[in-house]
């Protein structure tokens, strides 16, 4: 198989150099255009902020790999900043095995990311709007997306959060039912802590409070978020209203003490109330956490829940790999049957049972002394049917025009004559 | 009618092994996450259902009588009652996956009613009333909501210490939030509880007039009456004290646990009136 996979990913390349080399979609649509004049016969290119790789049939045996680096540097002008040896590259198996492991998650930075398949999905259709498409490359990246959604439903390697804000946000679900009935309030500004509420502004939470030392913080974060800035000096008084509250106040002492909580679940009728306190040292008195309904967690609670939610996902990739094996065996039956000989072998077959069929049907039409003429008659038919389009799948193979042209005629002949395609299952997109 | 006696007995034989085949299902697809199982279990639990109402009706024609005459047959009765308001609450919310505990409920009542359950033809007099009709169906329907309520209490306690312990198994992320099962453990318990004073109260108003030798201090009675007032106050102190979640849920896993030793030990080992045969 002439596949090949060229390509810069977090494992070889600085962030720097990876933000140097994303295609956006129209840049893929004019590379691939050129690729698939020069060194391609089928390709696909993903680009990600995690990665850029390109997958292709290249026209000749042994394709220079060093060449479509090159070409790829030179399309983003990034020679000052990026090498050749930034690249990694395979070939044939290798190269849709890797395919298969970004399509299910488990090559990207975070193991199981979720967003990988739809980037993988989305350069399938870029390719296939600039018609960069055969059959190899198209049954190829349908057997990607298939990896990913198998991934998806039969491991647990997406599940679970792998951040502390969207752990938080998680618990959160966990012990509310209906986010868009709660409050949730902020106290004091933190890179976590913003990225914790616009997570719950996602998730569609009802109300939002904001109270900071500097007030004007505070409104600039209402402004971004939404809701009403509460005063600094009275947050004690708005945990009564607050269902989750966040805090990432930078104080040397804690500003909300176990009397302050208890006081207030009395008020909120013990409704439960969940803390998530990132502040760095602690903002709330840890011993808030044993009252009844007050659900207390620190940043490193939730950094173990990200660890553990980590090594679960770990855990699962054995299972990604057998879904892998399979589909790669699947694809390569595939793959085998398009070759000249079995795509023959088995049109010579259809054509015979055609054939066979016919004379048993009608063979006492016959007279007994006829009959062995008849089976000549009818195999020296077949065979003349057979000679052109043999002739013609033969000559392509020994060509070494190679597995472009010859698999777009196989693809075509099985399609035509109605050939089974080889293969578990057919994949639809 | 005798002809249905080979089917009354075979159901009563089939049912427990229907019910465990249920629970497991369910607990294969919780536990495992199962998928071509998942898609099995609805069925399997609308047929175990008709199969049940089948097997009801099938006793009734027997043995002439509807089953409600024996502690065994009510808790049968109670059984299918259980997986019928499951069903529909599944139905409802779209969630299986506390299915296999619901279940295991009705397994258990099951299983305890096809190992001791006796058919008794002939049934003292007084037993057939339209009263003890309506004393029997309430208190069906409170055994429901209060065994549900308990099912949903036990998930919520166990869903509650996973949160606080941040030790995340497969309860936290299989179950229905704390919020959903506090108020699917209300709502039933709420519902049972009104159901189980309506029992109450027309027993406590036909037992004079059906038993000559009928005494308040009857065990049965007074097991009953103590059950009543647990649910009493873990629902008055969630209205009055404004308690919440544990403590409330605490009192009705114990109030549960009372009413199943009821149900069996005083019903079975302390003559009472409520023991009939």
């Amino acid at each position: 198989m002439n596949l090949l996979s060229v390509g810069i990913s977090h494992h070889t390349a600085s962030v720097d150099i990876r933000e140097r080399m994303w295609f956006s979609a129209d840049e893929i649509r004019e590379a691939i255009r050129r690729l698939k004049g020069s060194f391609f016969s089928e390709c696909v290119l993903v680009s990600t902020c995690n990665r850029t790789e390109l997958y292709g049939l290249t026209r000749d045996q042994g394709a220079d790999d060093v060449a479509v680096r090159r070409f790829l540097i030179d399309f983003k002008k990034a020679a000052d900043m990026v090498r050749e040896e930034h690249f990694v590259g395979s070939a044939s198996g290798e190269a849709i095995a890797h395919l298969f492991q970004v399509a299910a998650g488990i090559d990207s930075l975070v193991i199981g990311d979720i967003q990988i398949l739809s980037q993988v999905k989305e350069a399938f259709t870029l390719s296939r709007e600039a018609d960069a498409l055969g059959p190899v490359m198209n049954r190829l990246m349908q057997s990607a997306l298939h990896v990913g959604k198998r991934t998806r439903t039969e491991t647990s390697i997406c599940e679970g959060a792998v951040s502390v804000s969207y752990a938080a946000v998680e618990l959160a679900s966990r012990i509310f039912e209906d986010l868009s009935k709660k409050t949730a309030l902020l106290i004091g500004a933190g890179e976590t802590g913003e990225l914790t509420l616009k997570h719950l502004v996602s998730k569609g939470i009802g109300q939002v409070r904001i109270a900071n030392r500097t007030r004007e913080k505070a409104e600039a974060l209402v402004s971004e978020f939404g809701g009403t800035v509460v005063d600094y000096g009275l947050i004690v008084d708005a945990l009564r209203a607050a269902d989750i509250v966040i805090t990432s106040v930078n104080a040397p002492a804690y500003i909300v003490q176990p009397e302050d909580v208890q006081k207030v679940m009395k008020q909120r009728s013990n409704n439960p109330l969940f803390i998530i306190d990132i502040g760095v040292p602690r903002n709330v008195n840890p011993v808030s956490k044993k009252i009844e309904n007050v659900f207390l967690y620190d940043i490193d609670a939730l950094s173990n829940v990200v660890d553990r939610n980590l090594g679960k996902r770990k855990a699962e990739i054995p299972k990604v790999h057998a879904i892998i094996s399979q589909e790669l065996e699947g694809f390569m039956q595939w793959y085998q049957s398009l070759q000249a000989g079995p795509t023959i072998q088995e049109f010579r077959e259809a054509l015979e049972a055609i054939r066979r069929e016919e004379v048993e049907k009608n063979v006492n039409r016959f007279r007994p002394e006829d009959r062995e003429l008849l089976e000549l008659v009818t195999k020296r038919i077949i065979n003349k049917i057979l000679h052109q389009p043999t002739a013609t799948l033969k000559q392509g193979a020994q060509n070494g025009s190679g597995d472009a042209e010859g698999l777009m005629r196989s693809t075509l002949l099985r399609e035509l004559f109605g050939l089974p395609t080889h293969g578990k299952g057919k994949h639809e997109e | 009618m005798g002809y249905m006696k080979p089917f009354s007995d075979i159901f009563c034989v089939v049912m427990p092994f229907l019910y465990a085949a249920l629970a497991l299902i369910y607990g294969l697809t919780f536990f495992r996450g199962n998928q071509s199982l998942e898609r099995l279990r609805f069925p399997l639990l609308l047929t175990t259902v008709i199969l049940h109402l089948f097997y009801l009706t099938a006793r009734g024609i027997m043995l002439d009588h509807p089953p409600i005459t024996s502690v065994f047959e009510i808790m049968t009765l109670l059984a299918a009652s259980i997986a019928i308001a499951y069903m529909y609450i599944e139905w409802r919310t779209h969630t299986g996956n506390t299915g296999a505990f619901i279940l295991l409920l009705a397994f258990a009542f099951q299983t305890v009613s096809s190992l001791f359950i006796r058919d008794v033809i002939t049934i003292p007099e007084y037993l057939h009333s339209l009263v003890l009709g309506l004393h029997v169906s309430a208190a069906l329907l409170g055994y429901t909501g209060i065994s549900l309520s308990a099912v949903y209490g036990f998930l919520y306690l166990m869903l509650y210490h996973e949160i606080k312990s941040t030790r995340f198994g497969l309860i936290y992320s299989r179950l229905p939030s704390l919020e959903m099962l506090e108020t699917m453990c209300n709502r039933s318990e709420v519902f049972g509880f009104a159901m189980l004073s309506v029992a109450i109260g027309v027993g406590l108003l036909w037992l004079p007039q059906a038993f000559d030798e009928f005494s308040y201090w009857d065990p049965k009675l007074v097991g009953t009456l103590v059950i009543w007032l647990l649910y009493a106050i873990a629902l008055g102190a969630k209205r009055g004290l404004g308690w919440q979640g544990r403590k409330t849920i605490v009192i009705s896993l114990i109030a549960f646990g009372c009413m199943f030793l009821s149900m069996t030990v005083i019903n079975l080992y302390m003559s009472g009136f409520h023991s009939f045969h």
